[in-house]
């Protein structure tokens, strides 16, 4: 699709193999039996998610199957910031969260990298400093940030809100709320006996809305402190016992104090409450904001407004304005090793050094399944650069209508020579139907031998590249057209089909996204004899098998795009 | 040991499992060895010492899935580490970067063949018969991946997941979703909760009404005590929104110079209009003739915001993908109408409307109508709207003003017209308000009247007598009870919620159990057929079950339930 033509997606099997039976009905394996003789249709909306380049594939050897991302499981190795490279420990990825917890930043509007610089008009490094978007020159002057220290960013502005504003800690918040609560206790008291003098000094309260992290901080102490009054009148509610908390401990004391009867004494437990203020999370809707967003927008327009995937980005996603926005510290990347799902065996691992990027295991497909490639059967021999850009084929106008020869080339990365069998529709499935005709579907590959055998041997019995010098090709059916040490390559003749059928509505037919992408869906099935035992460990050996011959066989399905059908 | 053989057999495959020493729980299944009575070890634990397995598996992860976005994050965080969309651009082959191509950015992608407006963008929708769960798994799994790859980070232990999802789900659809969270995600159990009650939760209620504007439907559901009593629908949403807005900009653009036939506006470009500068009229005005208002209230406010502004404000809206790419300019009122026209319908009567489609005002008071007495109280004094449309500035105070009208108009009456006999109603009706207001206005006066000897009031204009015991136990009340501030009902009021999402990760912190929980060994047996018929399963434990029944363990249930979504 994307990718420049021609190129090749290998379907891995896994996505109609993993479906448990409880989703399926009747119909629907009614369905699956028809699905084994059905083609492949590379068309089909969910060939998206079970094709893949080789590269992109590994081989699990126990299995003798093909992985693809999606029938691996993924284990965490260690945590690294992209950015500064700093391994970070799992605890701290624990407690502190997915992203960079030193002065790695990226640009909350345009999410390139932030640098930190200092605002001294004297040159040296000395505060305040600010951060700056190296693409969009953003800064955090813009949302009114400055720091005093250019080292550990993370950690100010964790303390620091927007326009310079303090943001208080989880323990100042626990603090602040009880220092309120007070304030109102007493005054509800004062209101329940009028006869004490008010003596309301408190006047140094704030009235801007509480913050999103504020209210759910005070949900949290609200609901905690409803679920501790309730817990305790019933000692045997076993599932959430915890013991690190003091409740728990009372209520353990009361299993075992011998007062029975002091527990029918206790009244029944009132229902926990509901909140009654905002200091128990409570927010009474206020038409006030409302308005003013959109006296704002009206005034300063679209400007000032953030896009979806902008505020998406955002740790709070609930913002709207630009100078609400938050500098994004960087996300920790990981180095994953991959097992396979079905049978556990390790497919890749690598080096836990973070700059490194070896691997200790790698088990690619690269490595154990044929490559397939496609590409046109030029008429000239393929002549010096200089006449190249002349001669080049143009996959992306292939003619309708017109048969044009491709060469479908395949190469055995496998020590033991294959014999493959290739498939293919006759009229490819979609809108536009093209035909399709392997001249040669069944042939050998030859073994993937030490480099040097092909040079060596290759000058004792040549190998006929006859068609390629003896001038015009003579495409025959049932022959290769050539073949090499490890690879063998065979002629395809294709029609493209038309873009346009003809009659009917133009609006009917019109053609939508990559529609007119000529992709060939090819059956590819290579059986090959192999040393029983060289791979599975164990199994073999007991039966003193070594040396005997094992056939082995492998199918799959490829996809293979040729290019782009030209419209008439 | 007499048992060796038998279990060489077994274990002969592995070789790492022949050196191991037998264990315990090897022992236990060999009749002929001595040993202790099989005791549930869930037992030994609820009396003994805390085991070590108590607290293995309770790390939870919160996921809330929408049919537009999923959020995902850790219990006790205030808000989710990612909130992904399903954009068809995340959905093409691995190994496509076609998007990343600058060019690409540029170009306008038409939606695909008999595709709704938005489809791609969807996870899900509800009438499965338009619906290949096959693609649905796929994407879901795909998306899941990138959260626990990208934004979870985990190490390898399995953690729990706390599932919002809306109430009323096709089992189809819901067990291809689990599917892909217990298969691909290794996930020990499951807690399903409803995205409404989580709502609740996070406004710090109970009670509530809970308007969730989403994007196919608008879904009102009445929470009591946190379990949904009652519930409406409308296609009112996001989606017909987004339609809308596209529809304006579509007429913008015709005006546009340069402008060529069949270039629609993409969804995307909508989304953004929508979400940037998109608003709504807070006050109600087309149906303000309509209004019965007392006298003396007349409202004075309207008046003043149906001055035109002089000159029109106007927004400026760059648009890139249209060639060239141009900048319109759209009246600012203009961004408001399709929000009037999408969730109000104000220009269309009220009989016009089919049971589906019926405008966000008339669906809320219709649901508070069909509560019981006692339960509107409570949910009309605690609405909360929320949704990702409910974002859209003004939105809010005009469902509630609309609200507070028709509850003004009609009161709490069910029925709609009374035919011939309507005069006299609206006659009674209108005299019943008339004398409430003169009563509230003449208070003041009414205590000389009565003080006079020769003509007592009628009793039932007298006001109350203060007796010192009720205000004794009212005092008593105020003190021990609930603060008076959480027993308001019977007046329209909005409360603000902070979203399902971060009630869930409340819900998870308190670690509070669901009603709904599915393990994992069972659900790969059985799949939903597996959940029990009853719709409520006990959560407290029994005092009776301190018995054999014990035994099951404090940690396992004996069945499980779909609750709401049985």
């Amino acid at each position: 699709m994307a990718q420049p033509f021609p190129y090749t997606y290998y379907a891995c099997d896994c996505y109609d193999g993993n479906n448990t039976s409880s989703t399926k009905r009747a119909s629907q394996l009614l369905q699956e039996a028809e699905e084994e003789e059905r083609t492949f249709d590379p068309r089909s909306p969910r060939a998206n998610y079970s094709l893949y380049p080789l590269e992109h594939l590994l081989y699990c050897e126990d299995c003798q199957q093909v992985r693809c991302p999606r029938c691996i499981i993924e284990e965490t190795l260690n945590w690294y910031c992209p950015s500064c490279l700093f391994e970070v420990p799992s605890s701290v990825v624990k407690s502190d969260g997915n992203r960079c917890t030193r002065s790695c930043f990226s640009c909350p509007l345009c999410t390139s990298n932030l640098q930190t610089y200092s605002l001294d008009q004297t040159g040296e490094s000395a505060p305040p400093f600010i951060l700056e978007c190296q693409y969009c020159r953003w800064s955090s002057l813009e949302i009114g940030i400055e720091f005093e220290k250019g080292q550990g960013i993370a950690a100010q502005l964790a303390r620091l809100g927007n326009g310079g504003k303090h943001i208080p800690t989880n323990k100042e918040r626990d603090k602040e709320r009880e220092r309120r609560r007070e304030v109102e206790m007493r005054k509800s008291r004062d209101l329940l006996s009028p006869s004490t003098e008010s003596t309301n000094t408190d006047t140094e309260r704030d009235d801007r809305p509480p913050s999103h992290d504020d209210l759910f901080s005070n949900l949290t102490a609200f609901y905690k402190s409803q679920v501790d009054t309730q817990t305790p009148s019933n000692p045997f509610s076993s599932h959430d016992i915890n013991f690190s908390s003091p409740s728990a401990y009372s209520r353990i004391m009361n299993l075992y104090s011998t007062t029975g009867s002091k527990k029918n004494k206790r009244s029944k437990p009132s229902a926990m409450r509901e909140a009654a203020s905002s200091l128990e999370g409570l927010t009474i809707h206020d038409p006030i904001s409302d308005a003013a967003a959109i006296e704002r927008i009206k005034r300063e327009g679209w400007g000032v407004t953030l896009s979806p995937a902008q505020k998406h980005a955002q740790i709070n996603p609930n913002v709207r304005f630009t100078d609400e926005i938050r500098p994004l510290a960087t996300l920790l990347c990981t180095k994953r090793s991959k097992r396979c799902r079905s049978c556990r065996q390790i497919l890749t691992k690598p080096e836990s050094k973070i700059t490194s990027t070896r691997y200790k295991i790698k088990l690619l497909a690269l490595n154990h399944i044929p490559r397939l490639s496609i590409r046109a059967l030029n008429a000239s021999p393929p002549t010096p650069v200089a006449s190249r850009t002349a001669e080049t084929f143009d996959y992306n106008a292939l003619k309708p209508g017109i048969p044009a020869h491709f060469l479908l080339h395949l190469s055995n990365p496998l020590f033991d020579s294959i014999k493959v069998t290739l498939a293919t529709p006759s009229t490819t499935p979609g809108k536009v139907h093209s035909r399709v005709t392997i001249l040669c579907p069944q042939f050998d590959v030859g073994a993937n031998t030490d480099i040097w055998d092909d040079a060596l041997s290759s000058s004792l019995s040549p190998i006929k590249r006859g068609s390629v010098s003896e001038g015009p090709a003579q495409i025959e059916a049932g022959k290769i057209w050539d073949r090499g040490r490890n690879w063998t390559s065979v002629a395809v003749e294709i029609v493209p089909g038309f873009t346009n059928s003809q009659g009917s509505g133009s609006e009917e037919q019109e053609l939508e996204e990559d529609e007119d992408v000529l992709e060939i869906p090819i059956f590819v099935r290579i059986e090959y004899e192999t040393d029983a035992g060289a791979d599975d460990r164990g199994l073999g050996d007991s039966r003193g098998s070594k040396g005997e011959k094992e056939r082995r066989e492998e199918a799959f399905w490829t996809v293979v795009g040729v290019g782009r059908i030209k419209g008439a | 040991m007499s048992s060796s053989g038998e279990r060489k057999v077994s274990a002969s495959l592995g070789r790492s499992v022949r050196g191991t020493t037998p264990r315990l729980a090897d022992l236990a299944s060999t009749p002929e060895a001595p040993r202790t009575p099989t005791l549930g070890r869930s037992v030994s634990s609820l009396f003994g010492s805390p085991g070590g397995s108590f607290r293995t598996e309770d790390e939870y992860v919160v996921i809330e899935l929408g049919s537009r976005y999923v959020r995902g994050g850790f219990p006790g965080e205030s808000t989710p580490r990612c909130t992904l969309s399903y954009d068809p651009d995340n959905q093409r082959r691995v190994g496509d970067y076609r998007q990343w191509d600058p060019e690409y950015g540029q170009k306008r992608r038409k939606p695909k063949r008999g595709q709704d407006w938005g489809q791609e963008f969807e996870l899900y929708r509800m009438d499965l018969s338009q619906v290949d769960l096959g693609v649905v798994e796929d994407k879901f799994e795909r998306i899941m991946r990138e959260v626990y790859n990208t934004y979870f980070v985990l190490d390898t232990k399995p953690r729990r997941i706390l599932l919002a999802l809306p109430p009323k789900m096709p089992h189809a659809l819901m067990s291809t979703l689990l599917d892909v969270l217990f298969g691909g995600f290794l996930a020990p159990s499951i807690t399903l909760m409803s995205s409404p009650v989580l709502s609740t939760v996070a406004a710090g209620l109970r009670s509530a009404l809970v308007v969730d504007i989403g994007w196919a439907e608008t879904l009102v559901t009445a929470v009591c005590e946190y379990r949904e009593v009652h519930e409406q629908r409308t296609v009112r949403a996001g989606k017909l929104l987004s339609e809308e807005m596209a529809k304006v900009l579509n007429a913008a653009l015709d005006e546009h110079a340069g402008y060529q036939e069949f270039d629609d506006i993409s969804f995307k470009e909508a989304e953004e209009v929508l979400s940037r500068v998109g608003w709504c009229k807070s006050k109600p005005r087309s149906n303000r003739r309509t209004l019965y208002f007392p006298a003396r209230t007349s409202p004075i406010l309207e008046e003043f915001e149906d001055a035109v502004e002089t000159p029109e404000p106007t927004v400026t809206i760059p648009l890139s993908k249209v060639s060239p790419p141009s900048e319109i300019a759209i009246p600012f009122a203009t961004l408001a109408k399709p929000a009037d026209n999408a969730l109000f319908a104000t220009e269309t009567a009220l009989n016009e409307f089919d049971d589906h489609e019926l405008p966000l005002h008339h669906l809320i008071y219709r649901a508070l109508l069909s509560l019981p007495m006692d339960v509107r109280r409570l949910c009309m004094s605690r609405i909360i709207i929320t949704g990702g449309v409910a974002a859209l500035p003004g939105l809010k105070s005009r469902i509630l003003a609309e609200l507070e009208a028709l509850v003004h108009t009609k009161g709490w009456d069910p029925v709609r017209n009374y035919g011939t006999a309507s005069a006299r109603h609206d006659h009674i009706l209108r005299q019943q308000k008339e004398a409430v207001e003169l009563r509230r206005q003449e208070g003041d006066d009414k205590i000389s009247e009565s003080l006079d000897p020769d003509n007592p009031l009628p009793a039932g204009l007298r006001g109350h007598e203060e007796d010192t015991i009720d205000a004794k136990l009212a005092h008593v009340a105020l003190r021990n009870g609930p603060p008076p501030a959480s027993v308001v009902g019977g007046i329209v009021r909005g409360v603000e919620t902070l979203g399902a999402w971060a009630g869930a990760s409340l819900v998870a912190q308190q670690r509070i159990r669901g009603i709904v929980e599915i393990d994992r060994e069972r659900y790969l047996q059985h799949g939903l057929q597996g959940a029990s018929k009853e719709k409520e399963v006990s959560v407290v434990p029994q005092r009776q079950s301190m018995g054999p029944g014990v035994a099951r363990g404090a940690g396992e249930r004996a069945s499980w339930t779909l609750g709401v979504w049985a």
